[in-house]
């Protein structure tokens, strides 16, 4: 069993009174993707920042490809590619002058590769980086988070700015570094972006991890709602109580509950009146956090 | 673009050299401002020289401690030296190398952190004791340069106008600016790296400035409080009058000590300090 690449231990961080982080307990396992999802404020970028050693954590410790996050900076830094969410490139140089400073101070820079990424990108590195559109100063940033093929990638918010186009190019990079071995941790507020490129996801809200699933699980979860309309009033106690059926909303001939797992005591239910309409709705990704963990409850499943 | 993806600049190889290469600009306007100032002060030197009587006389008529601070201790303002150190030296000099010295070094960290571009910097491999080390050797450098520019423009825009002082000891009234420019410049780095603050810096720093040089001018007519001066380092600076008397080793390194302080200080609070986001 390889070492986690990401350990945090009741990492908790204060600004003064205000609430960074409390209290997180999080692993991210070798190869993975690991999506980090929140609002803003949540404590996305604070949990970053205590990652990369640019904040100091109040209380707990976090460890990274198996080193102290506060001791072992620099040796972690020389191994981790690191994309802010805001962040300012020198504006009097050029891309290529930025990479050329960036890889002159890793010093373990494929040059070629970096080159690649510029094409895959469509960046053009001789322009001046004051005279790049938000777009394109991000995917100076995404290019010097990738180009010393690190083993482990920390991007905030990594698509922002780019065109439809770009964020596949991004995609196709990130499955890349999948088929690599190599892990990715990369926070986002964009639901199916999460969904389409992470294996797992956490999430965190109001500075504290309130679940960490698996992709996969949480599809398989199938929640749905389901609307079945009747041909005449139905009593509402009829479906209450039912097997994974939740918040029935029971009006003259018309239903609708949410369901999780099998409709079957659901659909028996329904049998014993005449039913006229059956409408199941697909939940995304959005949904089914919200049904599990949008009311402010705290509790993991 | 050629086969080479990035360019081939060797001042981009570190955090000092690419700091001093963001100096070039700055460095060319602040050398054409001293020697056009050298130049200034130069070409009135001969009617000084030439009406030295009524000079003298009108020196006598000034309150004592005006000449005490400003005027040369031998009280002969009319030779190259003496007014050099009363023109040059008690005011203009030391203002133009400090002025550059405190923008950079609140410029060096708390520049870069406002502007947002230290994250990714320091995501690299190099330790945050590395990029303040080195920002303090380009602030040294660019002072440095600044210095040795001051030295050449007195010399050379001197000669033809006779101000023709000796060369050693006008390198040691430059040396002994350079110290006092790079000890504020220290302070200011110290105070950016401290909170980050870039206007904050250049506040505190010249605050400090302007109290201690009031207090190297003002204290020395109150006798009882003269020793209040020793807390000056414009004390340090000129008091013992470079141009004449050649570098006083120990006020040198006094100034070099609070630069070394000021060091001390920007790596300590540096390596302890969460950054801005």
């Amino acid at each position: 069993m390889v070492a986690d690449v990401i350990v945090a231990e009741r990492l908790s961080k204060w600004y003064g009174k205000q609430r960074g982080v409390i209290e997180l307990d999080f692993a991210v396992h070798p190869g993975e993707v690991f999506g980090y999802l929140g609002t803003n404020g949540a404590g996305k970028t604070t949990t970053i920042r205590l990652l990369l050693d640019l904040i100091r954590p109040t209380r707990g410790r976090a460890t990274v490809l198996g080193m102290d996050a506060r001791r072992d900076a620099v040796e972690i830094h020389r191994r981790v590619g690191y994309l802010p969410g805001e962040f300012a490139l020198y504006e009097n140089l050029t891309g290529a002058e930025y990479l050329a400073y960036l890889a002159a101070l890793r010093g373990n820079v494929d040059e070629r590769y970096a080159r690649t990424l510029a094409e895959r990108f469509d960046l053009d590195l001789s322009m001046r980086i004051a005279s790049l559109s938000h777009g394109n100063k991000q995917k100076v940033g995404l290019i010097q988070a990738f180009m010393h093929r690190p083993e482990l990638l920390v991007l905030a918010e990594p698509t922002q700015g780019l065109d439809p186009l770009m964020q596949q190019e991004f995609y196709r990079l990130i499955a890349e570094c999948r088929e690599d071995g190599r892990t990715v941790f990369l926070s986002s507020h964009v639901m199916p972006e999460v969904e389409r490129v992470c294996d797992r996801v956490g999430i965190i809200r109001d500075g504290r991890l309130v679940a960490v699933e698996d992709i996969g699980e949480l599809k398989a979860k199938e929640i749905r709602t389901i609307d079945l309309h009747f041909a005449g009033p139905v009593p509402p106690v009829a479906f209450a109580g039912l097997p994974g059926v939740r918040d029935v909303q029971a009006e003259g001939d018309r239903v609708r509950c949410t369901v999780v797992g099998h409709v079957d005591a659901l659909v028996k239910a329904a049998a014993r009146f005449e039913v006229i309409d059956l409408r199941s709705h697909e939940p995304t990704l959005e949904e089914i956090f919200l049904a599990f963990y949008g009311k402010g409850e705290t509790d993991v499943e | 673009m050629s086969s080479e993806v990035f360019a081939r600049s060797p001042m981009l190889r570190t955090v000092l050299l690419k700091t001093v290469r963001d100096q070039r600009r700055a460095l060319t306007w602040w050398s054409v401002g001293l020697i056009g100032t050298a130049a200034m002060y130069a070409s009135f030197y001969p009617s000084v020289r030439d009406n030295a009587e009524t000079m003298n006389r009108f020196i006598q008529s000034m309150p004592e401690w005006m000449r005490t601070s400003f005027l040369s201790a031998s009280g002969d303002y009319t030779s190259p030296a003496g007014y050099l150190h009363t023109e040059m030296f008690s005011f203009f000099a030391p203002l133009l190398l400090m002025v550059f010295a405190i923008g950079a070094g609140a410029r060096a960290i708390a520049g870069e952190e406002e502007r947002r571009t230290l994250d990714i910097l320091l995501s690299t491999p190099v330790s945050r004791r590395r990029v303040a080390t080195d920002k303090f050797l380009a602030l040294t450098a660019g002072t440095l340069a600044l210095s040795a520019v001051l030295w050449v423009s007195i010399a050379a825009v001197g000669a033809p106008f006779d101000l023709t002082p000796n060369l050693v000891k006008l390198g040691a009234a430059v040396a002994s600016a350079f110290l006092l420019a790079l000890a504020f410049g220290s302070i200011a780095l110290a105070v950016g790296c401290a909170t980050g603050r870039r206007g904050l810096a250049i506040g505190v720093t010249s605050a400090i400035a302007g109290v201690s040089y009031l207090v190297d001018v003002l204290v020395p007519s109150v006798a009882s409080l003269s020793w209040l001066q020793t807390l000056s380092p414009f004390h340090f600076y000129a008091d013992n009058e470079p141009i004449t008397n050649g570098l006083d080793p120990l006020h040198a390194l006094v100034l070099l000590a609070i630069a070394a302080a000021g060091l001390g200080v920007s790596l300590w609070s540096f390596e302890r300090r969460d950054l801005a986001a």
